[in-house]
This record gives C-alpha cells, structure tokens and sequence, in this order.
C-alpha cells in the first residue's frame, strides 16, 4: 500500500506491506537507528515512538493505521526541550539507561510526564501515584535500572518539568 | 514487491458498509485494537489473500450509551477511555480489572471487544464481567444476513476458557452492564497473564449485604490459557450464608472451591489453585471485619 505519513518532521510516501509493523518499518523503510529490536509484539517495551504525540508500542501499529500520521522517533525528540528536562533527571540521579534502551525508556518517561501533566491535580499539586507509574514503566523490560531508580528519575523529571511550565 | 503482496484492509464507517463487506469476502480477518494479532510470531508477512476489516472507522462501536437501568459500551471503545469514564458508568470492580492491564500505553490500544473475545488478553476483562452478569451483543453471519443476540459474557467460555462462538463469523458490538451492583467487590489479578501464565491467577467476587444476610454473590477466576471457572453452586452456598461467617465455615468452604476447581480443571497447577483458595478466603475474611467492626 502506498502511505504517507510524517516521519521525524518529513513528509515521506513510502511503499510498504498493509500490515507492516512501524517498528519494522522504521528500521527498514525509514533506516532510523534509535530503534534497535524487533520483538514481535512481545511487550520488550523497546521500540516506543510517539505517533501524534501519543506513545505508543510500535511493534503493534499496522502500516494501514498510519495514514497522515506525525510519527517522532527519539532521533528527533532527543532535541526537544522536552527531552532535556528527563537528560537532567538522568544526570541528577547519577544513572541512566543503557545504550539498548535509552531512546524508549526516555519516550516512556516522557509518556508518563505528559500524563502527569494533563492531570490538574499532579500539576499544581505535584501529587503522583507512584504506583501507577511504577506500573507503567514496567513496560520496558530492559533489566539494566531498577524501576525504583526509575521511578526517582521520573518524578525528578516531573519537577524540572513543572518548575519550566511555571516559570513560561 | 512488497506492497503487491499486501492483505486488501477495508474500513467500514457503518455496521451496514460491513455488513456489504461480509456479502462480498468469505471469512475476512476482523480487526480492532490489533494488539493480539500482532503479537502472533507468524503475523508478519501476513498472507496476502486474507482480507483484514478494520473496525476502527465504525463510530457506533466506539459509544458508551448510559440508560437509568443499564450502561452499553461499544466493543471499539479502548480500555484506556472506558477507565476515564467516570464512576457511574463502571463499576469498581471493572475499573480495577481495567487497571491491571499491563501499563497505559497498551490500555489505549487493547479494545473492549478485543478484551473478551482473545484469548490471551482477555482475562482480567472477562473474570470481572463474568460477575457483573455483563451481556455481550453478538451479531452472527448467517444465511447472508446479521442475527443478533445478547449473551451472557460467563457463557462465551468453555470451562478452558476457550470461545464458544467459533461456528459462524460473528462481531461482538456491545457489551451491556446492568447498574445494580452488589456492594462489596473485589478484582485481584497476581502475576502478569502473559509472562507468568502458570502461576497468574484472576480473581473477581461481588456480593450485596442485605443487614447480616449475604446475597447475590458472584465468583470467577481466571487461569491464563487454562480455565475459566464459574461455579453456580459454589455462588448458591455463599448467597445463604448470614455473616459474619464462622471461620471454620469459611476454611471448609474455601478447600470445597479449590477442591471443585481442580476436579474440573487438571491443568491448573497446585500452586494457582493455592493462590486462588487464599484470596477466595481473604475476600471472606474482609467480608467478617467489615460487617464486626
């Protein structure tokens, strides 16, 4: 099928089987190299890209399902100001994932950032669920942090976030 | 070459754009959230002759319609927006069966309809509508034409969990909880479903207090790719019962389950059985303080 989407802030028509997974066609259609696996639809939580600002699993994403869609792999997200706010949680805390599962960890943390900051109440209040988020960054299977240091990454990156909002 | 070979995807906008679909393809591949399709280790290349129907475009799927005596969500809602719904639509119990799949993320993407009718990723959904006495809108091809029926979700499983509805192409459109809720719930999912399959267990129990009488008492448990226990007799013995229930009582009653659960099922290891006797018993327990203090 012929698809066109956005892919890193390109507009690109690529040629790819309907039920082609983004996963896969990120790596062999597109040649991004922050994605480095392909599990099949096993949950690893390694190939997590955002498809219009949502994060989403992109072993599960069909091609068919992505027509005029804003996809925004890591490779284009580590230069956000976004990304910054999670880089300096990572060098606060002294650790940071490894180089496997750096570019998804940092788009889970961001998912659960943007979450905490469309809640009213984690905004203002700074109040999290810690094991709701415990939950969720579970999804990356990867064994190389322990999900509490996560976890302390995540709220710190929460802090920095929320500082930056209230200060723009 | 690639793209040559590729399935044909429709996408229908009405439940009468897919019923023209089923006239036309003989045994397409229905597609909702697509997260246990695409889980399948032989899932990519898909062959290129299966047609895929997409009911991701169908808007009257996606609804959840509240009346004064019965709530009806549409089998594309995702289990993310169903969550977000609010508590006068759901029911403790399914927000917390809701809550235990995996993480947010995938909670967008799994649908309602996928929910209870895979067999991997169903389980937390369907052990808690099991005992909501929830009904599932099933629409049947047959003789060219869609037949509807309500069926009670806890008699689309075989006693191995397995669904009943293979003989004809079917689409589950809706599922429909009654808003008469018992007021004690509980929904414990132990282990993850996918990685741990022989030591998860899924628990849901509800029952209504009327004064010290226990009534209306609903039990399930899950057992990924095992079973799907139900057990009417077990749900008549605890529906006489006036609490609070002497603790003899509820240790006789909870070696009676596990030992009618593993009769019926083989395949259910020891250790699942042990774990579901102590949660079974645990909800009793929680049943006698609260009704003491």
């Amino acid at each position: 099928m012929k698809l066109e989407c956005t892919i890193d802030s390109k507009s690109l028509t690529l040629h790819v089987n309907s039920t082609k997974p983004l996963s896969l066609m990120l790596i062999e259609d597109v040649g991004v190299k922050s994605m480095l696996s392909h599990c099949q639809g096993n949950a690893c939580g390694n190939c997590i890209v955002l498809v219009n600002d949502v994060a989403v699993l992109s072993c599960i994403v069909p091609a068919f399902r992505l027509k005029d869609a804003k996809i925004r792999t890591f490779e284009t997200f580590h230069r956000t100001r976004l990304c910054r706010d999670i880089e300096r949680a990572y060098r606060a805390s002294g650790n940071k994932p490894c180089p496997d599962c750096y570019a998804s960890k940092t788009l889970l943390i961001e998912s659960i950032l943007t979450e905490l900051m469309s809640s009213t109440r984690s905004r203002e209040e700074g109040m999290v669920d810690e094991k709701a988020i415990m939950q969720e960054l579970s999804l990356n299977t990867c064994p190389c942090m322990d999900v509490t240091e996560l976890l302390e990454i995540t709220i710190q990156a929460f802090e920095y976030r929320r500082r930056r909002r209230g200060s723009n | 070459m690639e793209a040559t070979r590729s399935p044909m995807i429709h996408q229908p906008r009405t439940l009468n754009e897919l019923s023209l679909l089923f006239q036309r393809i003989e045994n397409p591949l229905l597609w909702a959230g697509g997260t246990h399709l695409m889980s399948k280790s032989d899932f990519y290349p898909s062959p290129p002759n299966r047609q895929i129907i997409d009911l991701g475009e169908i808007e009257e799927l996606k609804r959840i319609s509240r009346t004064d005596r019965y709530v009806d969500i549409g089998s594309m809602v995702t289990t993310s927006s169903l969550l977000s719904a609010g508590k006068l639509v759901l029911p403790s119990i399914l927000k917390s069966a809701l809550g235990s799949i995996v993480n947010h993320i995938t909670r967008r993407q799994i649908t309602i309809g996928g929910a209870v009718c895979e067999p991997e990723s169903r389980m937390a959904f369907s052990t808690a509508l099991a005992v909501l006495d929830a009904q599932a809108e099933i629409r049947r091809w047959e003789e060219g034409r869609f037949t509807s029926a309500w069926i009670p979700v806890n008699r689309l499983y075989d006693k191995n969990g397995s669904l009943l509805l293979r003989d004809a192409p079917f689409v589950l459109t809706k599922i429909r909880l009654g808003l008469e809720w018992g007021d004690f719930q509980r929904f414990v999912l132990i282990d993850n479903p996918i990685r741990k399959p022989d030591t998860a267990i899924l628990v849901a129990f509800q029952a209504t207090r009327n004064q010290t009488a226990l009534t209306k008492v609903r039990f399930s448990a899950s057992f990924p790719k095992k079973a799907f226990y139900i057990s009417p007799e077990l749900e008549n013995q605890l529906s006489l019962l006036n609490l609070p229930i002497h603790p003899d009582r509820v240790n006789t009653i909870s070696y009676e389950m596990v030992h009618d659960l593993m009769n019926r099922h083989e395949s259910i290891t020891e250790f699942q059985a042990e774990r579901t006797r102590r949660v079974f018993e645990s909800f009793l327990h929680e049943l006698n303080i609260q009704t003491l203090s």
